[in-house]
């Protein structure tokens, strides 16, 4: 497939270009064709340079306070050089109450200071190919709440021959797992360290049973970015340490018709 | 007697002639214990690398600071920098930091005047007072200075490209006070080379942008002898994302390729040398910052003394301003930022800095509020006034992990000059590019360490909370622009048309020649000709730069 080519670009007097230069350099880490226009740039000088290398998409960066005024002329000079199908997004050092008139005016989209490169990128790709959602590579594990774990383990090895694997205490979540091996998959028994634990929660809401499905993903930080930008509610936006050293996060079940998922990527 | 007793002899006769003139803040400085503090701890017997490397204060290689009594005479000058909008606002602003107990100003020039623009020049559309405060004409600076006596407050004049203009300007206002141009204390910025490398407000190229700059030592020596001529300057180095020693080397660097210019331009080193100042920043890594600034001072008196052969020590004292580090501010959890601030403010301090300007917590998102600003210049009160680190001088020394900080920082950084010469000096590598690629990909790697949570930014990818708008932001008025250009219109209808064409076409001929361009710059303000007719006269004779 063709890269996505992008055109970085510094309207108006600010000479400030070190999140441009880190912006570009970390899309074209991302395969992605960047061209930079360097300071200094009229409106029609940078909807010009749009149109002449064929980009898709066009990322203004202002740290004057002058982007209310530039950002949207940059969006009017794209539709004055019919362009206007060029998607415009910008950052900087811009207020959040300035967001809501910028997309007004037809930024399609602001990453204020502190958004990781990361998710520009991801949101850049989704703009393009928002088809293609990489699927998680299988179940990792089902998680069963249970009151005791010594009492429910014998249907498990016995009755169902299961070989346990493991038995782990999850500080974080103030709860005990064990993990028994089923197939490409695994079983995993949760029972409560404390009064404070989210599975004392569940059991005194609804009693032992399926609590959770865990889904195995790649590169988990990028696949939570990917879902807040889809609008995918969450329980945890930054991965964070579970059994084995996993990175692990949980969707909110309200995203999920009632099911809670986890994501985890393994330890390497 | 020994090398070392001689020493200490000599800085002690220092101290009693210094204290004469500036005496101690105290008879007698103690802790809360009533534990007497010394002027300064030393090694108690003879030591060659103490004498060699470290020394006494306000003595060669100056590692522990260019005056013998350091803080125990006086705190540094606490300078906010500040500026936007219009020069009456500013003008504001200004009166109410020095009520504050601010000791100097710093003005901040909005990026048209920066970049030599009329506010109604179209390139200047959109950025009229944003950044800083507009300047067209003459008339904007006397609003900008009303009421504040030249002759009792020093000024740092952020600017770079127009830095003759602006300084014309100040003199202009001086004089209209009565004060003559020799009592002008201040700083203009004028450092040309870190603009291409980092901060991007050039608008010549660099050979006659040097020309300018040399031309600004020569006048200030017959006319402004307390000025400080330039500013050189690491901060915006650092800012652009280089490491603690790139900002060390490329400022010394460029230091040095201003010394070249100037010593070929046929002037005398030990002439202009001792106006040149310098600007560092101050990020978190507290030891390293505050041996950064020991290494670097050692740095230029060794190269000023041995490289250049200057005899004079005020050639050889490396005078900086520090202000802390705007990058290293987050936008989230926003207070935190008055902590980062403190951090840093206190390495400039144990680095032995002459003057700072600490930023305000709310720099992440927009200019600071007046009570942002003020707790900035608290925060540098409370480093002063409470902390009691300004009590002995340079209480770093001596610390095995800072002195080998100090040693490794002047090694890297001497590298790094080894690098640069070869490419043919700073002015040749900045033309090549060779300091903007270090820079960016020293840059780069931080913000992938950053993402990686290798290095923790706290709030920022750790620590994080759900935060509300940040809704309390200073605003600049959209309606200035519109007044801003109506005032400079009627500047234009009220002054003597002819005598501005004539003091314009005089400067213009003055360009075409090797003659110094100050004066006729100082007569073409005075008729009220604006930044940008006398920026515009320039670029017409001496092009323009247009990035790499």
């Amino acid at each position: 497939m063709k890269p996505i080519r992008v055109l970085i670009a510094k309207p108006g007097l600010d000479g400030h270009d070190r999140g441009a230069l880190i912006i570009a350099q970390a899309l074209r880490d991302h395969g992605m064709e960047v061209i930079y226009t360097g300071l200094r740039q009229s409106a029609l000088q940078i909807a010009r340079a749009a149109v002449q290398e064929d980009v898709d998409v066009v990322g203004l960066s202002s740290l004057s306070g002058a982007h209310k005024s530039l950002f949207p002329k940059v969006v009017q000079a794209l539709k004055d050089e019919q362009a206007e199908d060029i998607p415009v997004i910008g950052g900087g050092v811009i207020p959040a109450e300035d967001i809501p008139f910028l997309e007004q005016q037809g930024v399609k989209k602001i990453f204020t200071s502190g958004s990781p490169t990361d998710a520009i990128a991801i949101y850049i790709k989704q703009l393009f190919e928002g088809g293609t959602v990489q699927p998680p590579k299988k179940i990792a594990h089902i998680g069963i709440a249970v009151e005791r774990i010594d009492d429910a383990l014998p249907f498990y090895q016995h009755s169902l021959g299961l070989s346990l694997e493991a038995v782990e205490e999850v500080e974080s979540e103030q709860v005990k797992v064990a993990f028994l091996a089923l197939g490409e998959t695994k079983l995993e028994l949760l029972e409560p360290l404390s009064e404070d634990s989210p599975i004392q929660t569940f059991l005194s809401k609804k009693g032992p049973g399926v609590h959770h499905i865990a889904l195995e993903v790649d590169d988990i930080q990028a696949r939570l970015e990917q879902y807040k930008q889809q609008g995918v509610r969450l329980i945890h936006e930054q991965p964070k340490t579970g059994a084995h050293e996993s990175q692990i996060a949980f969707l909110h079940p309200k995203a999920a018709n009632g099911v809670l998922y986890e994501v985890c990527q393994p330890k390497e | 007697m020994s090398d070392y007793e001689k020493m200490k002899r000599t800085w002690e006769a220092d101290v009693e002639k210094t204290t004469q003139r500036f005496p101690e803040r105290k008879e007698k400085f103690q802790t809360s214990s009533e534990l007497l503090i010394d002027r300064l701890y030393a090694p108690d017997k003879e030591n060659d690398t103490y004498n060699e490397k470290i020394g006494f204060p306000g003595q060669y290689p100056y590692t522990r600071g260019i005056q013998p009594t350091m803080y125990r005479s006086r705190y540094w000058t606490m300078r906010q920098y500040a500026g936007f909008g219009s020069a009456e606002e500013t003008n504001e602003r200004f009166r109410y930091l020095l009520e504050q107990g601010q000791t100097g100003l710093s003005v901040a020039f909005d990026l048209p005047t920066q970049i030599g623009y009329d506010s109604d020049d179209p390139m200047a559309d959109g950025e009229v007072g944003k950044v800083g405060v507009a300047i067209d004409s003459l008339k904007d600076m006397e609003q900008l200075f009303d009421q504040i006596p030249l002759d009792k407050v020093s000024t740092s004049m952020t600017i770079n490209a127009p830095a003759s203009i602006l300084l014309a300007m100040y003199i202009a206002v001086g004089e209209k006070q009565g004060v003559a141009p020799s009592k002008l204390t201040g700083t203009i910025q004028n450092d040309i080379l870190k603009e291409y490398i980092a901060r991007g407000t050039y608008i010549y190229p660099p050979k006659p942008s040097m020309r300018l700059i040399t031309d600004i030592f020569a006048y200030c020596q017959e006319n402004l002898p307390k000025f400080n001529t330039i500013s050189i300057s690491g901060y915006h180095i650092r800012e652009a994302g280089s490491t603690a020693v790139q900002e060390v080397a490329f400022t010394i660097a460029n230091g040095m390729a201003y010394v070249d210019a100037a010593i070929e331009a046929g002037l005398e080193v030990d002439q202009f040398a001792p106006r040149l100042a310098f600007f560092f920043n101050a990020h978190n890594q507290f030891f390293e910052e505050a041996a950064k600034f020991r290494a670097a001072r050692r740095m230029w008196a060794k190269i000023m003394k041995e490289h250049y052969g200057a005899e004079n020590p005020k050639s050889w004292k490396l005078r900086f301003h520090t202000q802390t580090g705007g990058s290293t501010l987050t936008a989230q959890q926003p207070d935190n930022n008055i902590v980062r601030v403190t951090l840093q403010a206190l390495a400039a301090v144990m680095g032995g800095t002459q003057s700072l300007h600490t930023n305000s917590r709310d720099e992440a998102l927009a200019l600071p509020t007046e009570e942002s600003a003020r707790i900035a210049l608290r925060t540098q009160q409370i480093i002063a006034n409470e902390s009691g680190v300004a009590d002995t001088i340079d209480p770093l020394a001596g610390s095995y992990y800072v002195e080998a900080l100090t040693d490794e920082i002047e090694k890297e950084a001497n590298a790094y000059l080894e690098r640069i010469q070869k490419l043919g000096g700073a002015v040749q590598a900045v033309e090549e590019g060779f300091m903007q690629r270090e820079i960016h990909s020293a840059a780069y790697e931080a913000q992938k360490r950053m993402e990686a949570k290798e290095d923790i930014v706290v709030g920022l990818n750790e620590f994080k909370v759900d935060e509300e708008i940040h809704a309390d932001l200073l605003r600049v008025d959209e309606a200035l622009e519109r007044s801003q250009i109506e005032k400079t219109k009627q500047v234009r209808e009220g002054r003597n048309e002819a005598a501005v064409e004539e003091t314009l076409s005089n400067l213009r001929n003055a360009a075409k020649t090797t003659e110094n361009v100050m004066p006729h710059i100082v007569q073409a303000v005075k008729q009220y000709a604006t930044v940008g007719e006398i920026a515009n006269i320039l670029r017409e004779e001496f092009g323009e730069y247009t990035g790499m």
